[in-house]
């Protein structure tokens, strides 16, 4: 997000604005009112007497809610104004404005206020390509509301504003002729209402969703309140780790997204504001990051996704029964097919980590219940892994896009063109199987065989799993292990090559278990090493490779999400010190964010920039990288349930001094946690 | 409401009897095991409504002509859902779309929706790429 623009958001709405409020849309300026992937208001101009305001402060109240404090006038450094204009501006199916004028003088005022109010109801995706409109666009004015409509065939949007108190409405905007007593004030409230147009056969003069919207806002301030009194405590030594965690509740919240068929239960969508949508990976990811602190989000997550999980074979969204969505979108250019986001389904690591979520929720939770409703999703997905997703016969999970002109290329997270490569420099081909890929695949086996085994009662099925997993690990670590730099390579290409780069996809191998032991010591080495620990983090591609770049996407920046499993994985191995100075890095990465991790951020070395670099990404705060924190927290407390108890089993950087988190929930009820921080790590970190 | 079986009045070649047919005749779908909803379906063709009923009940599934009561109300033009049942119309765009209109529990709906079947052109196969086609494409070598 751009510096100077202001964003609140409720759900999949939100509104974008420049510090004085005005929304005045172009290709380079991403501002308005979004809902459902549509922009509802491109332009929103507030003006006193035919003139501007200038913005004296501007205040987020809430993550659905701003205020901004202005006055007549601009461009001047003096301000001596006669009047204050307030806006105060909330969130919710559209948003509602308090508009409030006051006068400062000891004899009224007659003031023309007015509102400038368009649309050209872009859909996101046009937001970002600058595509050109199909439909018709008409503006009326109907029942007391100016109302702007786009029509293409049958789709239709339309953004309905109204005021309190009385206004001139024209096809262009509102007006207020109005006069403010001595040192008196004048408000009005307007209402802006996003709206999917009258439905055919309940043809009423105002939309569905004007109603209710009253209760969505006092719901929305209690659920906010409700969310951080519910989530664990914690006091540490370290200041600085108890602002983090308060950001990270407080931006979880913010990024909590309900579906239609869900309406009072949340899951944590991929990103604000852009990507306030059901993502599988992200969600999948976030949920697990967050699992340990709010377990509810994992729950919704496996609901939705196994609701929208894949049944038929569709090669425009890449779809295969039992495969878990990518991405789902609302707006025009996915209604016209013009984009498969309907939902897409292209990525090949959501349908195995939705059975390794389903099991890790069960191991903190005890809610068997959710486990045997999901059952089947759960043997589709693990189904899929072998039918579908082995699309070179060789046993392993491989991907390449059907739908080559709209898809997706790279199916792994790293997904951006040159994300895999081969040490040179080169591309592989296509298909192309990741070794995290594999990873999960093992992962996933593994876990639904424990299901199968405690939960499902099927010791066959169990069986079966865990021979199959067993033998992809013998085979994993003799095709994927590259002898003479003893790591994993990061793919193998269509030709069954190595695709020879380091990269940190080698720590998500330790997190997933597949790595046999005899390697372990190798792998945690290079993580740690010179070529990938940059100080603060693992580096998406190790220094040294071709394509590396410290500022490139997935070649060499570092991700604090990839960060934060890569520090889960350092302790399933045992690597409780190597695991801390992840831990510290990344923390410590935080500190300097003012709490708020980026997506990623430079791969320099520390001791060269000595500030982390961020990597400018158009979302803040990311579900992935407000989650990674809680990941860390947990690797650093050492924390995994065993049956009904937790194991609290601490390895801390010595910065942190003593830390307490209270109230873990889980399948033990409630437990506190604490640990003490003993590892030197700056050793490592500021070497 | 007629309690007529689906498929048993004949009319083999029209897709949306075809289709309902097909629904009722396994009876029972693994993938809706622990899920129950029951769907209307009202489709518009000119001045005549066919109305359509499918319950799902933990799995099992019913198909029947009538107008029982339903979690969900679709209303839905003849056209539009014959390309919907034979996989031309994806039913989640048709929506956005404004192609019909539902009443009622969301959920419901899509259930009904993953039982249409894919575009009648998937394969589910395509040709790997080399790589060195990759690097062509990105102007490389």
């Amino acid at each position: 997000m751009s510096d100077g623009l202001v964003q609140i958001l409720e759900g999949n709405t939100f509104v974008v604005s420049d510090d004085r409020g005005d929304i005045e849309a172009s290709a380079s300026d991403p501002t308005g009112l979004f809902s459902f992937d549509t922009r509802f208001l491109s332009r929103w101009v507030l003006t006193v007497d035919g003139r501007r305001l200038t913005a004296l402060s501007t205040d987020d109240l809430q993550y659905f809610q701003t205020r901004f404090f202005l006055v007549p006038g601009s461009g001047t450094v003096y301000v001596d104004s006669k009047l204050t204009v307030i806006r105060q501006r909330e969130v919710a199916d559209g948003f509602r404005e308090e508009l409030r004028v006051l006068n400062h003088e000891s004899k009224p005022v007659d003031l023309r206020v007015r509102i400038d109010a368009a649309s050209d109801f872009a859909d996101l995706f046009e937001v970002k390509d600058a595509l050109k409109k199909k439909g018709r666009y008409r503006a009326r004015v109907a029942d007391r509301h100016l109302v702007l409509e786009y029509q293409r065939e049958t789709y239709v949007r339309e953004t309905w504003i109204s005021s309190s108190a009385p206004a001139d409405i024209d096809e262009k905007g509102l007006s207020f002729r109005i006069r403010v007593p001595a040192h008196g004030e004048w408000s009005t409230s307007l209402h802006v209402v996003a709206s999917a147009g009258p439905a055919e056969g309940a043809r009423d003069d105002r939309p569905a969703r004007i109603r209710g919207q009253r209760r969505v806002r006092q719901d929305m301030e209690r659920g906010l309140e409700k969310w951080l009194r519910q989530a664990p405590r914690l006091e540490c030594d370290w200041q600085p780790l108890e602002q983090i965690y308060r950001r990270c509740l407080t931006d979880l919240a913010a990024l909590r997204f309900s579906t239609l068929t869900m309406p009072n239960r949340s899951l944590p969508a991929a990103g604000l504001p852009w990507f306030m949508t059901i993502f599988g990976r992200d969600s999948i990811f976030t949920s697990l990051q967050a699992l340990p602190f709010v377990p509810e989000l994992a729950a919704t997550t496996l609901m939705a996704l196994a609701e929208r999980q894949g049944t038929r074979i569709d090669d425009f969204r890449d779809e295969d029964p039992g495969r878990i969505l990518h991405e789902m979108r609302y707006g025009e250019l996915t209604a016209f097919e013009e984009r498969p986001h309907s939902p897409y389904y292209g990525n090949a690591d959501a349908t195995p980590l939705f059975v390794v979520l389903l099991d890790e929720y069960e191991r903190w939770t005890g809610d068997a219940r959710l486990v045997k409703d999901l059952e089947h999703a759960a043997v589709a997905a693990l189904s899929w892994i072998d039918e579908y997703a082995d699309l070179q016969d060789n046993g392993y999970v491989s991907y390449q896009r059907r739908n080559a002109k709209t898809g997706l290329e790279n199916q792994c997270w790293k997904d951006s063109w040159d994300s895999i490569s081969y040490s040179s420099g080169d591309l592989p081909g296509f298909p192309r199987a990741t070794c995290e890929l594999q990873g999960y695949a093992y992962d996933a086996k593994m876990r639904g065989a424990r299901l199968a085994r405690v939960v499902w009662r099927d010791p066959a099925l169990a069986d079966r799993l865990e021979k199959e997993a067993a033998d992809l690990k013998r085979r994993f670590n003799r095709d994927f292990w590259v002898e003479d730099g003893q790591y994993f390579a990061v793919a193998l290409d269509g030709d069954g090559r190595q695709v020879d780069s380091l990269t940190s996809n080698i720590g998500h191998l330790l997190w997933s278990g597949i790595v046999d032991k005899s390697k372990a010591r190798a792998v945690a080495r290079h993580l740690l090493g010179p070529r990938l620990f940059s100080g603060w983090g693992v580096r998406t591609m190790a220094e040294g490779e071709a394509r590396y770049n410290p500022i490139g996407y997935h070649v060499g920046t570092v991700w604090p999400f990839d960060n934060s499993f890569i520090a889960w994985g350092l302790r399933r191995y045992g690597f409780k010190e190597e695991a801390a100075c992840v831990v510290a890095g990344i923390m410590e990465a935080a500190e300097v964010f003012n709490g708020r991790l980026p997506e990623a951020f430079g791969g320099y070395p520390r001791t060269t920039t000595r500030y982390p670099v961020q990597y400018p990404t158009a979302c803040s705060p990311q579900a992935w990288s407000t989650g990674a924190p809680l990941l860390l927290l947990r690797a650093g407390l050492g924390l995994e349930p065993q049956g009904d108890n937790l194991i609290v089993d601490p390895a801390l950087p010595m910065r942190f001094g003593s830390l307490e988190v209270l109230d873990l929930p889980g399948r033990w009820k409630r437990i506190d946690a604490f640990g003490r921080g003993r590892v030197d790590t700056d050793r490592i970190t500021q070497r | 409401m007629s309690k007529g079986r689906a498929g048993s009045a004949g009319a083999a070649a029209d897709p949306v009897t075809r289709f309902f047919a097909a629904l009722d005749q396994p009876g029972h779908l693994a993938t809706f095991e622990g899920e129950s909803a029951t769907l209307r379906l009202d489709v518009l063709d000119g001045r005549k409504v066919e109305r359509w009923h499918v319950s799902i009940t933990n799995g099992d599934v019913a198909v029947s002509h009538g107008a029982g009561p339903a979690d969900a109300t679709v209303r839905i033009d003849r056209p539009h859902f014959e390309a919907m049942v034979t996989g031309r119309l994806n039913a989640q765009a048709g929506f956005l779309r404004g192609l019909f209109t539902c009443e009622g529990s969301a959920g419901a709906l899509m259930m009904f929706q993953r039982c249409l079947p894919g575009p009648p052109g998937s394969t589910g196969r395509v040709a790997p790429i080399s790589s060195k086609t990759v690097m062509a494409e990105r102007g490389m070598k």
